[in-house]
């Protein structure tokens, strides 16, 4: 009777403290900006909370008066869920009542968590419905959204002088070539997602640091142009106290939860092994065959690379979504990080412990890539270094269905108009990350400084971080973004490959043989012919 | 006057008026079932003889989609995975919430409060249960890992080791789901005869004896029923693993459920997905109506 009177407490006070429990370990997400790239099937878990601060983007468009050109109709958007203040969503509140002042029509607002977006706007957009005029839709979207012939090429209102006039051409030429889709614009200019590195710059000057480095690496502590140089820095801060509060921290972080699009730090990673000046676009698949191309030499010298990186992060990491990444870096818990360019931005925000502290490069490169074409190695003078345009690059695409096509455009025009764009790109958390001429600082770009530290930038940190971005979008070479029908299956089945190989349930190699299963099987289910149509297409081979 | 009336008509309209009454009373009942679950299985069957692209019916494929079933390691690995997760899940809940009910049903101190505490995990949203999990576990500074680190241990890589992915999973599951054993089973603890204990007690029978020949044998028909239950819910467990570890690391906690999720909701390939539902149909019972004959056919016999 004792006994079980014991085992009664025990039991009943594990299920207490459990059902009780307070997440105070929670990740302490920064104030600022959810991610702009994609939740891939789950919503992240950084802070939603955003300080708008002042910084208001100027009005463009006057009043109509008694002559409203839209007067009656009515814009409905679907958005990924993030509240007024949040990332992607907010400027739509925020531009609400001058639009609806300036064109009569009205602006509804639908927000869904991003895992129910598409789905929702494919089942309006199959059936036919009109439900929503626009979509704020990620940019590997518009295999299936063009390939299905659900959006409307806006070529015909570009230069029609009844909309607000934005410049295609201000757009960098990597995230320039997301806005259309064979020959035709589609896609409204917005975000302008890319990968870049960050270093804790404080780290790499430090002269205790640039000693003890050299002496055991034999080169001098500097900002990582090549990926080998990346593992000795990461290697060298790993175990170290890199934010002074006693305890070991780490080379670096990622995010490489299954849904954690993990997937996105493969490719930018594995570019420069692939793709170089002899190979600027074999990447994915071979056009002439439609087969997969993810199990070629290159592919497998960046994933065994990758691999062997992730002992310089936490373990935690293998179960990290973007939030929990950004959030160690945050702290001052990691030297490195490679990831788009919201980081940059939160290192800003309050709480965040590497305000001033972080620098920004485009990512390293290789001294040698795997030419696909030719079948073998290839050596480069200097460093193979790849811009890349991964992620969303969040922007507007309207319905087929639209009862409001016109008035729906002028929405997505005003927004993107350069007095607009330039403020969402300063803020950083409304999600908009720079890509435009007129982001970037002289002598990159008409930006300037002023408006940054007005939104609260440190200077080294927002020149660093411009700099990366400018030099990422335009690079010479840049990976091949993959926008066929089918994408995120694709890039699903990366995804779980890429984590059973981290997670050393498969070899590099095994993996990646997996994934050219899966890629196939997913080929063959959609049309090897087909798919083979449109990715040349999309690739401009046509 | 009835009398009257009963005279006047013949009794076979009578039979007739009421077996009409009888078929329009079921009538709302018809249109459910034919509307809730018949149409729904038959425009699944339909459904899984197409192939789908950009989201609309491509071409009929017969039953290519089923013949996939067979071929799909990916899916083998889920159904594999499934029944992992449906046996040890269920066998931990069956003996925790009985066990639970056992020494609850017993006058001790606080039994009242115990017992109200005891199945609060049952009224939270598993979803949100989840997503709770992901802060609870958190490898690097969540509760259990820091209680485990103050007594010595080393942290324990809950979310980003396979194996302990899926220990994990299967931990908030019972942690769910026992308060329903425990709460059906108390109920039915309470509802059971006094007489047949005094009458034991008094013939001398031990505790054991009187758990094993009266309490058992009574509870078997109650508890065979949770048991079928729990089997059928665990088979479709979608909620926990999804917010909680997505499928991963890898494959690893990718359950049945979500990987037809997958299939139909983010690839859009619902004719394989329906095909997916049928074999869920089929294998889950397959086991119930087997486990549940075997069970009656054990307790006839006795």
């Amino acid at each position: 009777m004792k006994f079980s009177k014991i085992y009664v407490t025990v039991l009943a006070t594990t299920l207490v403290v459990s059902a009780c429990a307070v997440p105070q370990a929670a990740p302490a997400a920064p104030q600022g900006a959810a991610p702009t790239p994609t939740p891939l099937g789950q919503e992240e878990n950084v802070a939603k909370e955003v300080v708008a601060g002042d910084l208001k983007p100027p009005v463009v468009a006057q009043p109509c008066g008694d002559n409203c050109p839209f007067k009656g109709q009515t814009v409905t958007v679907i958005v990924n869920a993030a509240g007024e203040k949040g990332p992607i969503s907010g400027p739509f509140y925020e531009v609400r009542e001058e639009f609806e002042k300036a064109t009569g029509a009205k602006l509804n607002i639908v927000e869904v968590p991003f895992a129910e977006h598409f789905p929702k706007l494919l089942t309006d957009l199959t059936s036919g419905t009109g439900q929503y005029d626009a979509s704020i839709a990620g940019a590997w979207w518009l295999g299936d959204l063009v390939g299905g012939d659900y959006i409307l090429s806006y070529d015909q209102w570009y230069n029609d002088p009844r909309f607000p006039q934005w410049d295609f051409e201000d757009v960098l030429a990597g995230p320039r070539s997301l806005l259309t889709y064979g020959g035709k614009k589609y896609m409204v200019a917005n975000d302008h997602d890319g990968q870049v590195m960050y270093y804790r710059r404080d780290l790499l000057e430090d002269p205790n640091h640039k000693a003890a480095f050299k002496e055991k690496y034999g080169y001098d502590l500097k900002v990582p142009t090549t990926w080998k140089e990346f593992r000795d820095v990461a290697e060298y801060f790993n175990g170290k106290d890199l934010n002074g509060d006693g305890k070991p921290d780490n080379g670096l972080t990622m995010h490489l939860k299954v849904g954690g699009q993990g997937m996105f730090h493969f490719m930018s990673f594995a570019a420069p092994f692939v793709i170089g000046p002899e190979n600027k676009n074999l990447f994915w698949f071979d056009p002439e065959t439609m087969k997969p191309l993810m199990d070629s030499p290159g592919h497998l010298r960046a994933l065994e690379t990758l691999v062997d990186l992730v002992q310089f992060g936490p373990e935690a990491m293998m179960g990290w979504s973007l939030g929990e990444a950004w959030d160690h870096f945050l702290r001052g818990e990691a030297a490195l990080t490679f990831t788009w360019g919201d980081l940059g931005a939160l290192a800003q925000q309050e709480g965040s412990k590497v305000k001033g502290k972080t620098g920004a490069a485009m990512l390293p490169g290789t001294n040698e890539y795997y030419s696909i074409p030719k079948g073998q190695w290839i050596k480069v003078d200097s460093v193979n270094r790849v811009g890349n345009t991964t992620g969303g690059s969040w922007a507007g695409v309207i319905s087929k269905f639209s009862k409001a096509p016109e008035a729906t455009y002028y929405l997505l025009a005003l927004m993107a108009s350069k007095p607009k764009s330039l403020i969402y790109a300063a803020r950083g958390w409304d999600g908009v990350d720079p890509g435009r001429t007129s982001h970037f600082l002289p002598p990159d770009g008409t930006a300037k400084l002023d408006d940054y530290l007005a939104a609260g930038w440190a200077e080294a940190d927002i020149k660093d971080y411009t700099k990366a971005y400018f030099d990422n979008f335009n690079a010479p070479l840049q990976f091949p973004y993959l926008r066929i029908p089918g994408t995120f299956e694709y890039w699903t089945a990366l995804d779980i490959r890429l984590s059973e190989a981290v997670t050393k349930q498969k070899t590099p190699e095994e993996a990646l043989k997996a994934t050219v299963a899966d890629f196939e099987a997913i080929t063959e289910r959609l049309g090897r012919e087909k798919q083979r149509q449109i990715y040349i297409e999309s690739l401009g081979l046509k | 006057m009835n009398e009257a009336l009963s005279q006047s008509i013949p009794s076979r309209q009578i039979h007739k008026q009421i077996k009409l009454d009888n078929r329009l009373f079921i009538i709302p009942a018809v249109i459910w079932v034919l509307a809730f679950s018949i149409f729904p299985l038959l425009y699944a069957l339909y459904t899984s003889l197409f192939s789908f692209r950009f989201g609309r019916i491509n071409e009929f494929v017969g039953l290519y989609n089923f013949v996939r079933l067979f071929n799909d390691a990916n899916l083998h690995s889920g159904l594999r995975i499934t029944l992992v997760f449906v046996i040890v899940s269920v066998s931990v809940q069956m003996v925790l919430g009985f066990g639970l009910a056992l020494l609850l049903n017993r006058d001790i101190l606080g039994r009242s409060l115990l017992r109200t505490i005891m199945i609060l995990p049952l009224f939270a949203t598993p979803v949100a249960i989840g997503y709770l999990s992901i802060t609870i576990f958190y490898e690097q500074n969540g509760p259990v890992n820091t209680i485990i680190r103050s007594l010595g241990g080393s942290g324990i890589p809950w979310l980003s080791n396979p194996f302990w992915a899926l220990v994990t999973v299967i931990l908030v599951d019972i942690w769910q789901w026992t308060p329903f054993v425990f709460l059906v089973s108390l109920a039915a603890l309470q509802a059971l005869p006094d007489d047949l204990y005094e009458a034991a007690k008094v013939d001398g029978a031990s505790g054991w004896s009187m758990f094993r020949y009266i309490t058992l044998p009574l509870m078997t028909p109650i508890l065979t029923l949770i048991l079928l239950l729990r089997l059928v819910e665990s088979f479709k467990v979608f909620d926990i693993p999804t917010s909680l570890t997505l499928g991963g690391p890898g494959r690893a906690t990718e359950v049945y459920s979500l990987f037809t999720y997958r299939t139909a909701m983010r690839f859009f390939d619902h004719g394989y997905a329906a095909a997916q539902g049928f074999l869920l149909l089929i294998i889950v019972s397959f086991i119930i109506v087997t486990l549940y004959r075997r069970i009656i056919t054990n307790y006839e016999t006795e």
